[in-house]
């Protein structure tokens, strides 16, 4: 799920930082910078791992604040195809379902990639009708098992209409479609025979 | 701003859990605000509800170890570590291709898979504690 990052930046450091000591200082900068942002391609910012090299401290005519050639590393959450992550489902729609870890929403189910014979219910909620004819209900809050299927770095819209969903800087695809994966319920209750349901 | 290595490499939750620990994150959201920013709380408040929680670094060593004869790829151990499966369903979501892969045994003699499979959970279950038990049951 986590992955370090490895970067360099040139760090431009206000001034009014000036009189702390450096390393607290440029760490404080980069949390700022990128803390609980994503990049392109690199994902989530969870947090400064930790900085390996400051060089520099030239201050460039015309301004006041010192910059800092600084290598460090980041932790970011950027979970590889193939994982199996855990998460809550936080809302559906015609499309599919919507999952969200606590600190990262932006999960989507689609329909196709469900288990075989998943649709909508009569109020909108997606359900799985069984072979033996129970139909399992996938309901807001419940603990969803899942594979990381492909993730999206969308470009930042030029323009976005009143209601549209907040842009989402990185959306991940996810998929139920196998054994083990779909509400831990599911596969919770029996562990000598092995499956609940058929995906065949 | 240059990327100088996009993946210089994996963490498993136990990992980053440890880290975060270490710089002060605690359940309490008042109390860790100096150190540890809020959006490192919510991480680390996910992470206590996965299998990660209660695991040490010598169970982790101990189960890379020990678990050299089923081949597995570094993307299923991390799964494997990070998600603790407990039954046979787990272990084929978890790991890519288990069938297949599991069908022979180190020698490549053909074997039964259900068998490995039972094999791995063994050692899965002797080698990595167990979560601990949910607060309230989901009941449906």
């Amino acid at each position: 799920m986590f992955v370090l990052s490895q970067i360099e930046h040139n760090l431009p450091m206000p001034p009014h930082l000036l009189s702390r000591p450096l390393l607290d200082a440029i760490k404080s900068e980069l949390e700022r910078l990128f803390l609980d942002k994503v990049v392109a391609n690199l994902g989530l910012c969870v947090s400064v791992y930790d900085i390996r090299s400051v060089e520099g401290g030239f201050i460039f005519p015309g301004e006041g604040c010192s910059t800092y050639k600084v290598s460090f590393r980041l932790l970011m959450f950027r979970p590889f195809v193939g994982e199996v992550l855990v998460g809550k489902i936080s809302g559906y729609d015609e499309k599919g379902l919507h999952v969200s870890l606590d600190f990262f929403s932006d999960i989507c189910i689609p329909g196709h990639l469900m288990q075989y014979g998943t649709a909508r219910a009569l109020d909108g909620r997606w359900m799985l009708k069984t072979e033996d004819g129970d139909e399992l209900y996938l309901d807001i809050d419940d603990e969803i098992r899942f594979l990381v299927s492909s993730i999206k770095y969308p470009p930042i819209p030029v323009e976005q209409k009143e209601d549209d969903r907040p842009f989402a800087p990185m959306q991940i695809i996810g998929s139920i479609k196998g054994d083990g994966l779909g509400l831990l319920a599911w596969w919770a209750a029996d562990e000598e025979d092995g499956e609940d349901e058929a995906e065949r | 701003m240059k990327i100088e290595k996009a993946n210089a490499g994996f963490l498993t939750n136990f990992e980053v859990l440890d880290f975060l620990r270490s710089r002060g994150a605690k359940i309490d959201p008042m109390g860790c605000l100096g150190a540890v920013a809020a959006s490192e709380c919510k991480v680390y408040e996910y992470l206590l509800k996965t299998p990660a929680c209660n695991q040490t670094r010598e169970s982790i060593d101990e189960f890379v170890t020990r678990c050299e004869s089923f081949k597995l790829t570094n993307a299923d151990k991390l799964n494997v570590i990070n998600w603790r499966p407990s039954s046979a369903a787990d272990a084929y979501a978890m790991i890519e291709e288990c069938g297949r892969r599991f069908s022979k045994d180190e020698r490549g003699e053909a074997h039964n898979e259900d068998e490995r499979v039972k094999e791995f959970l063994e050692l899965v279950k002797e080698v990595l504690p167990p979560p601990p038990p949910k607060p309230e049951a989901m009941t449906e």
